[in-house]
C-alpha cells in the first residue's frame, strides 16, 4: 500500500510536459478516430433556436461578429449554423461587425453560407456592413441612427443603393439581433446599448469563458438564450439537422475533459498524501 | 489551390507550431511567432481603423466631394488644405473630395474630434505632451456618461428585475428549467453572497455562517468559470488541430508534417548546442 501511495506521490510531480502531450493525444486521437458520443441541446441553446424559428420569411435579423481567429474554433461553427438556419427561413441577415478581424470571419462565413451553401444574392438577401471602431459607441449610434454610422457596406456601395437596406434606419427596425461575441465589445455591450434600451429580441453566442459573465442576462431574460462555445455550436447543429466542424469537435472535448477531469483527481489525492506525510513527521 | 493559399498554410504551420513550442520550454521559434503576432495585430488593427473610420468617416464628413464649383473664399481655402493633403497622400485623399455619402456639405463639427485626435498623438512630444490630456479626458469622459446609465439599466435595474422570482404556478423541483427549489436557489445566492461582501460588520456568529454560505455560493461559480475556461481552450486546442490536420494532407503538399519535422530538428540541435555551451 505505501509503494502505491509512493507511486501517487511520486506521479503527483511528473514534468508538466508529459501531461501536455497526454492531451494533445487524447485531443488527436478522436479527431481520426470519431466516437461519435450524443448531443443533446441544453435548454440556453434551445431558446436560440426557437427565437430563429419564430421569425418569418423576409424578417431582418441584425448579427453581428465580434471574434477573431483566436477564438473562431469557438464561435464561427455558431455562426456558421445560425446563418444556415436564419438563410432557411429567407430571413435577412444585416452582418456588422465590432471587431476589425470579425470581417473577415463574416467574409468566410458569408462565403461558405449564403454563397456556396443557399446562392443567396448579396444586397438582397445579405448585406455585410462591415466593421467600425468605437465599440459602445457605435452601438449607441445604430441604435439611434443607422445611417450615420454605416453610409457605405463593406464593399463600398452606398446604403441608399442596396435595395434590402429600404427602411432600415435604426436597430428598432430589425426583428431579432445575434451578438457572435469573444469579448469587448460584444453581448454585454449589446444588451446595455440595444436590447435592453429597444426591447429588440437578442440572442447570443459566446466564447466558453464569457458564459459566466453572460448568463445573469439569460437568466433574467434579457437574452433571449446563449450557445456557448463549441458545445453550443454543437448543440445548435444538431437542433438544424445540420452537422458541421463544432459537432466533430465534440469528440475529442469530451474526451479531453473527462481526461482533465481524472488529472485534478489524481493531483488533489497526491496532494493530500503528501500533506498528510508532511504532517506525520 | 492556389499558392498563395498553400503559401499561407505553411505560415499558418509555422506559427501555430512555434507557439507550441513554448510548451516544452521558451525558444527563437516561439519568439519569432510571438514577435510575428504582437506586430502583424497591432499594424492590422490600425489600418482597419483608419480604413474603416478616420478615413471614410472623419476625413469624408471634413472634405465631402463639394456639389459643383467650390464656391467662397472659406471654402477655397479650406479644400486648398485638402489639396496639399492630397498631394502628399492622394490615397487617403483623392482629388475633388472624399465621396462616402456624408453629403456635399462639410461637417466643420467633426474638427473637434480630429483636433482631440491630433493631441492624443502629440504624447509623444514631450513639450506638448500635456494637449494629449484633454483627449483623454474627453474619452473618458464620454465614456463615463455613456456607460453610466448602460450599467445602471441593464445590470442594476435588469438583474434586479430578473432576481424578483416568483413562486406561483411552478413545480417544486426540476432540474434546469424554472421551478420553486431553483428559484429559493437564487434567492439564498444571491442574499448571501452579497452579504458576504458586507465588511462592516464582523464575520462571526450567525453572520458568519450566513457569509460562510455566500463564499460557497462563490466558490461554485469559480469553478463553474474555471470549467468553462478549460473548454474554451480545449476547444480553440481541437481548432488548431483540425487546421494542422488538413494542412497535413496531399493539398497543402503536407505542410504540417515537413514544418513539424523542421522543427523539432533544429529544436533538438538548439538545444544541444545550449547544453554544451551551459557545460562550457
Amino acid at each position: 500500500m505505501e509503494k502505491f501511495l509512493d507511486f501517487i506521490v511520486r506521479a503527483g510531480s511528473l514534468d508538466r510536459r508529459y501531461i501536455f502531450l497526454v492531451i494533445a493525444l487524447v485531443v488527436i486521437l478522436p479527431l481520426f478516430f470519431p466516437i461519435g458520443l450524443p448531443i443533446r441541446p441544453t435548454n440556453s441553446s434551445q431558446d436560440v433556436y426557437n427565437a430563429v424559428e419564430k421569425l418569418k420569411a423576409g424578417d431582418k435579423a441584425l448579427v453581428s461578429f465580434e471574434y477573431g481567429p483566436s477564438t473562431k474554433p469557438e464561435i464561427q461553427p455558431m455562426a456558421v449554423a445560425l446563418m444556415r438556419h436564419l438563410m432557411e427561413k429567407d430571413v435577412k441577415i444585416y452582418i456588422t461587425c465590432l471587431w476589425p478581424d470579425g470581417q473577415f470571419m463574416a467574409m468566410e462565413a458569408i462565403q461558405q453560407v449564403a454563397v456556396r451553401q443557399y446562392n443567396k444574392v448579396y444586397g438582397e438577401d445579405y448585406v455585410l456592413l462591415g466593421y467600425r471602431p468605437g465599440a459602445e459607441a457605435v452601438i449607441k449610434g445604430l441604435v439611434s441612427n443607422f445611417r450615420k454610422v454605416f453610409t457605405v457596406d463593406a464593399r463600398g456601395n452606398f446604403l441608399d443603393d442596396i435595395p434590402m437596406m429600404e427602411g432600415v434606419n435604426q436597430v428598432a427596425d430589425f426583428d431579432y439581433l445575434f451578438s457572435a461575441s469573444a469579448g469587448y465589445p460584444g453581448t454585454v455591450e449589446w444588451v446595455q446599448y440595444a436590447a435592453d434600451p429597444v426591447g429588440i429580441t437578442m440572442s447570443t453566442g459566446t466564447t466558453s469563458i464569457q458564459v459566466n459573465e453572460v448568463m445573469p442576462y439569460v437568466q433574467s431574460g434579457q437574452i433571449v438564450g446563449i450557445l456557448g462555445g463549441m458545445p453550443g455550436a454543437a448543440e445548435y447543429e444538431s437542433l438544424i439537422g445540420q452537422p458541421g466542424i463544432g459537432t466533430s469537435g465534440m469528440d475529442a472535448q469530451s474526451v479531453a475533459h473527462l481526461v482533465i477531469v481524472g488529472f485534478i483527481i489524481f493531483g488533489n489525492i497526491s496532494f493530500f498524501i503528501e500533506r498528510r506525510r508532511s504532517k506525520k513527521y | 489551390m492556389n499558392g498563395s493559399e498553400i503559401f499561407g498554410a505553411w505560415v499558418a504551420v509555422f506559427l501555430t507550431l512555434g507557439i507550441f513550442s513554448y510548451l516544452y520550454k521558451d525558444n527563437p521559434f516561439y519568439k519569432i511567432a510571438e514577435h510575428v503576432f504582437v506586430g502583424v495585430s497591432a499594424g492590422y488593427w490600425m489600418s482597419m481603423a483608419f480604413w474603416t473610420q478616420v478615413q471614410p468617416n472623419l476625413f469624408g464628413r471634413l472634405w465631402p466631394v463639394p456639389e459643383g464649383e467650390i464656391a467662397g473664399f472659406f471654402m477655397r481655402i479650406w479644400y486648398g488644405i485638402y489639396n496639399i493633403f492630397g498631394f502628399v497622400l492622394p490615397s487617403v485623399f483623392p482629388t475633388g473630395g472624399i465621396d462616402k455619402g456624408h453629403g456635399t456639405d462639410p461637417h466643420f463639427m467633426y474638427i473637434l474630434p480630429f483636433a482631440l485626435g491630433i493631441m492624443m498623438l502629440l504624447s509623444v512630444i514631450n513639450k506638448l505632451s500635456w494637449l494629449a490630456r484633454l483627449g483623454i479626458a474627453y474619452t473618458v469622459g464620454m465614456a463615463a456618461g455613456l456607460r453610466a446609465y448602460a450599467f445602471l439599466n441593464s445590470n442594476v435595474l435588469g438583474q434586479i428585475k430578473g432576481s424578483a422570482v416568483s413562486f406561483v404556478d411552478m413545480p417544486l423541483f426540476s432540474l434546469t428549467g424554472v421551478s420553486i427549489f431553483n428559484n429559493l436557489v437564487i434567492i439564498v445566492g444571491t442574499v448571501t453572497g452579497l452579504l458576504y461582501f458586507y465588511f462592516s460588520k464582523e464575520h462571526a456568529g450567525n453572520f458568519g455562517k450566513v457569509t460562510r454560505v455566500g463564499i460557497y455560493f462563490l466558490m461554485i461559480s469559480f469553478g463553474a468559470s474555471f470549467g468553462f475556461a478549460v473548454m474554451g481552450r480545449i476547444s480553440l486546442l481541437i481548432g488548431r488541430f483540425t487546421d494542422l490536420i488538413s494542412y497535413g494532407g496531399a493539398t497543402y503538399h503536407y505542410a504540417s508534417i515537413w514544418v513539424l519535422l523542421l522543427m523539432v530538428v533544429l529544436l533538438i540541435v538548439w538545444t544541444i548546442k545550449g547544453d554544451k555551451k551551459t557545460a562550457s
